[in-house]
């Protein structure tokens, strides 16, 4: 696999869209590619945040807040 | 608690120090504004994601997408995740005050249930806080990485809800009706008061209906080009190119939107 190929089944690979046979070859071109391949597969992560930020952000009850501080809190407290 | 950012709205058309956007952002939406243009004078630095750049020398450059500016002396997404790592609940708390409309956004977008979001938004900043050992910035930024976590652990939720069927049959009926239902068009008004927000919906509002189709189903309902060309009854080698096809695009723009920026 060159290094083409590689970029392309990254993009595919963050989103989770590697069919089980593809992720087999990408995992070892990823083994050969060394640090280089892993410095592209972690630029690709910023499409994860490129997709959540092109949704319009939603509204959640102040309730949820205080229920999840609560909880850390409790859990501290043990 | 004051909210230690704000949105930035810095972009004007009649700004003279604007720059050139890329050609993913000639949709008639931006013809309409003007061309599309944007202001310079903010920060580059907090424009492209790179909230924590300056703590952090060994980050490796990141693609353009952060939506909000931080007040001047406000903590950076690192400095709060390495606070909550801490152990500092006050960090936990603004982090899930930038970020929780994002989430949950995104979780409402997986799972279509406005309580069972709630509750897994909860879930998530939960594990937020006790995973944040595991985070690492040489691996990416905070955004990412719970974007990735809340992304995971919603499609987990929609898999194990036997609602999984509805779900399918709600999306079957939105792309039905409203094949652009992933993106809306930017409006005019939301162009004059753009961010990067607005931005990284252009790139992606720019890609043909199938391609957008394709990597709607597989981000944001998990499925594999196999499902997603059953679901969609497309040739599994049309799902692939799409795809590809998709992706490459939306991650040039956005590179492309660094370097202009």
């Amino acid at each position: 696999m060159n290094f083409e190929e590689f970029q392309n089944r990254s993009r595919l690979y963050v989103i989770g869209a590697l069919e089980s046979d593809e992720l087999e070859e990408f995992e070892e071109a990823r083994k050969k590619l060394g640090q280089k391949a892993e410095d592209y597969i972690g630029e690709c992560y910023a499409l994860h945040e490129a997709f959540a930020l092109s949704l319009q952000p939603a509204k959640s009850s102040s309730a949820i807040k205080d229920r999840l501080m609560s909880m850390v809190r409790e859990k501290q407290k043990r | 608690m004051v909210k230690a950012y704000r949105r930035r709205e810095s972009v004007g058309r009649n700004c003279p120090r604007r720059l050139k956007l890329p050609n993913a952002f000639n949709s008639p939406a931006c013809a309409r504004s003007g061309g599309f243009s944007r202001c310079a004078d903010v920060d580059p630095a907090r424009l492209c994601m790179n909230l924590d750049s300056e703590a952090d020398g060994e980050a490796k450059p990141r693609l353009p997408v952060t939506a909000l500016e931080l007040e001047p002396g406000a903590p950076s997404d690192l400095d709060l995740m390495h606070a909550i790592q801490a152990e500092n609940p006050d960090a936990l708390s603004q982090l899930y005050d930038r970020y929780n409309g994002i989430l949950k956004a995104l979780i409402l977008r997986v799972i279509h249930n406005e309580a069972e979001a709630d509750d897994l938004l909860q879930e998530i900043f939960m594990e937020i806080w006790n995973q944040a050992k595991n985070f690492s910035a040489q691996k990416g930024k905070p955004l990412g990485w719970m974007v990735t976590l809340a992304r995971r652990r919603a499609i987990d939720g929609l898999r194990k809800k036997q609602a999984y069927t509805r779900a399918e049959e709600r999306l079957q009926a939105e792309t039905e009706q409203q094949p652009e239902a992933w993106v809306h068009n930017a409006t005019e008004r939301e162009i004059d008061f753009g961010d990067t927000r607005v931005l990284v919906r252009e790139v992606i509002s720019s890609l043909p209906p199938a391609q957008k189709q394709a990597i709607e189903l597989a981000f944001f309902r998990g499925m594999s080009q196999r499902e997603i060309a059953a679901n969609t009854n497309t040739p599994l080698g049309t799902v692939k190119t799409r795809l590809e096809l998709g992706l490459k695009k939306i991650y040039d723009g956005l590179k492309e939107l660094r370097h202009e920026l």
